[in-house]
């Protein structure tokens, strides 16, 4: 123990260790109402890092030209020591990381955290929510098999009902006509470096906001603290009688973690082909498309959408306006009631939305 | 003292179980990246006499590493290791002076594998070969 007690001394004394666990970490308050859908960011945060760590082992065997892909993913998942454990964490870890940033923005939306002050952490929060779905689209690609290929076909496609430049932004996005050998090369390159980048400034960002304008307090449970910002000047929302974050939230923190861990481990182990269809293990073929091609469940309800109405464009601009709707959120409700029984019409909307979109998804299942 | 030594005990647990839980996640990572084992370890390579031309060398894979087999103008053959014996360059046949240049750092060969000038420090060792029928068999 002496030597720890030596290091943390001579950390002591050149950084001041002490100085930012009491600002930042101890002297750090949260509402004393906080509650356990307030951890989902850190455990999306472990999401983010398992997904960086599996993905820069997994490029250690990946190559990516297309004659090879499907090879080498058959090699790290047949031949490689524990490539099947590396492969299946990436493949589910994606999955995962979709669903529980659901459940962040739907807690988020559900305890009216994204009102003012806090637009800004709702806007970055949102931009990530899509800088991630735009991953897992690239990413699945890259195994080249008959399910990436035709997925991404059909996927690229619907840029197409674009008015004006929408051919050409097909042809730009694929590198071609047709999904092929330079669709694999930009779509590597997109999701192994750029979007990775991207993302973990908008981390950092969403982060920096958090800790700069303060956590909100839930509306539910006895009211500790109540927000005192008038909108005049920036002041941070502190909780004078709330909790520590270290060790009190940290602990909250960790077992949320933990809880994950288990639900993504029994997944791995039991059931890891929970999400692949069987199209996911035949080799692309340019000249067969597969019967019943289906995205991602997350991708099901956009789907639906698509094929329910007449024209692509309507569909597409649907969405849209969907996208931008809930982007701009906080702009538009404006209130200041945070209690969700107390709002009604935000209620209302809230309930109806997830029903509608999990009928687009049944509907879109089973179609 | 009593709530001391429970606190104790549980910080053991707790960092046992951290212990554990890293064990069982490097344990598989070292596996994934650990090299693979080289099938390559005791084969032999063939090829026939008339691949190589008289002064003219011909380059191989030899377990793993390069050889390198030359004929000399009288028509002798010898068999060597590739490998320069300074820093492990691949050694090149130069077919007019008749000897063996390392672009590295200069180091100057014989057909015999002699180390004439330059920083290498030992000849370039000897790989065993026969021939029948035309064919070289080196290993
Ligand atoms: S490696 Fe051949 S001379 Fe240095």
């Amino acid at each position: 123990m002496a030597i720890f007690k030596k290091i943390h001394t001579w950390l002591e004394v050149r950084l001041g260790i002490d100085d930012i666990v009491d600002k930042r970490l101890t002297g750090y308050l949260l509402p004393r109402n906080i509650n356990a859908w307030y951890s989902l960011g850190s455990v999306l945060l472990v999401i983010f890092i398992l997904q960086m760590v599996t993905g820069v082992l997994l490029l250690v065997y990946y190559v990516p030209d297309a004659d090879k892909a499907f090879k080498s993913v058959s090699i790290i998942m047949n031949e490689v020591p524990f490539g099947w454990l590396i492969r299946m964490c990436h493949a589910v870890g994606s999955n995962m990381m979709v669903a529980v940033l659901l459940l962040h923005m739907l807690s988020t939306l559900f305890m009216g955290s994204y009102k003012s002050p806090r637009e800004l952490n709702w806007l970055t929060g949102f931009i990530l929510f899509n800088l991630v779905l735009a991953t897992s689209l690239t990413g699945y690609l890259l195994p080249w098999s008959q399910l990436s290929f035709w997925a991404t076909t059909v996927a690229s496609n619907s840029a197409g009902a674009i008015p004006v430049i929408g051919p050409y932004l097909v042809e730009f996005l694929r590198g071609g006509k047709l999904v092929g050998p330079p669709t694999l090369g930009r779509f590597f390159a997109v999701h192994v470096t750029l979007l990775p980048l991207i993302i973990a400034s908008f981390v950092g960002l969403h982060l920096f906001l958090l800790e700069r304008i303060g956590v909100s307090s839930p509306p539910f449970g006895q009211q500790e603290t109540k927000s005192t910002w008038t909108g005049d000047r920036f002041r941070y929302d502190r909780h004078s009688n709330g909790i520590p974050f270290f060790p009190n939230y940290l602990l909250q923190d960790g077992t949320s973690i933990l809880i994950y861990l288990a639900i993504f481990s029994a997944i791995v182990f039991i059931d890891p082909y929970l999400f692949f269809p069987t199209t996911a293990f035949i080799p692309a073929d340019p000249y067969k498309t597969p019967a019943h091609i289906k995205p991602e469940w997350y991708f099901l309800a956009n789907y639906q959408t698509l094929k329910v109405f007449p024209s692509e464009v309507i569909g597409l601009l649907v969405q849209g306006v969907a996208m931008t709707f809930l982007a701009l959120l906080p702009f538009i409700d404006r209130g200041k009631e945070r209690h969700p029984l107390k709002r009604p019409v935000f209620m209302g909307c809230f309930v109806g939305g997830i029903l509608l979109y999990f009928a687009m998804m049944i509907w879109g299942h089973f179609s | 003292m009593q709530t001391n030594s429970r606190r104790t005990f549980l910080g053991l647990c707790l960092g046992g179980l951290a212990a554990a839980a890293t064990a069982l996640t490097a344990y598989p990572i070292f596996n994934y990246l650990a090299p693979r084992k080289q099938t390559s370890g005791e084969g032999t390579v063939s090829f026939p006499e008339s691949d190589i031309p008289p002064g003219g060398a011909k380059f191989f894979d030899f377990r793993g590493s390069t050889g390198v087999v030359i004929k000399k103008t009288n028509g002798e053959l010898v068999a060597l290791s590739a490998v320069c014996t300074h820093l492990g360059c691949i050694v090149q046949w130069e077919n007019v002076k008749q000897d063996f240049l390392c672009p590295c750092h200069g180091g100057r060969y014989t057909p015999e594998g002699i180390v004439i000038s330059g920083p290498p420090p030992r000849p370039l060792p000897k790989l065993p070969f026969h021939v029948a029928n035309g064919t070289i068999t080196v290993g």
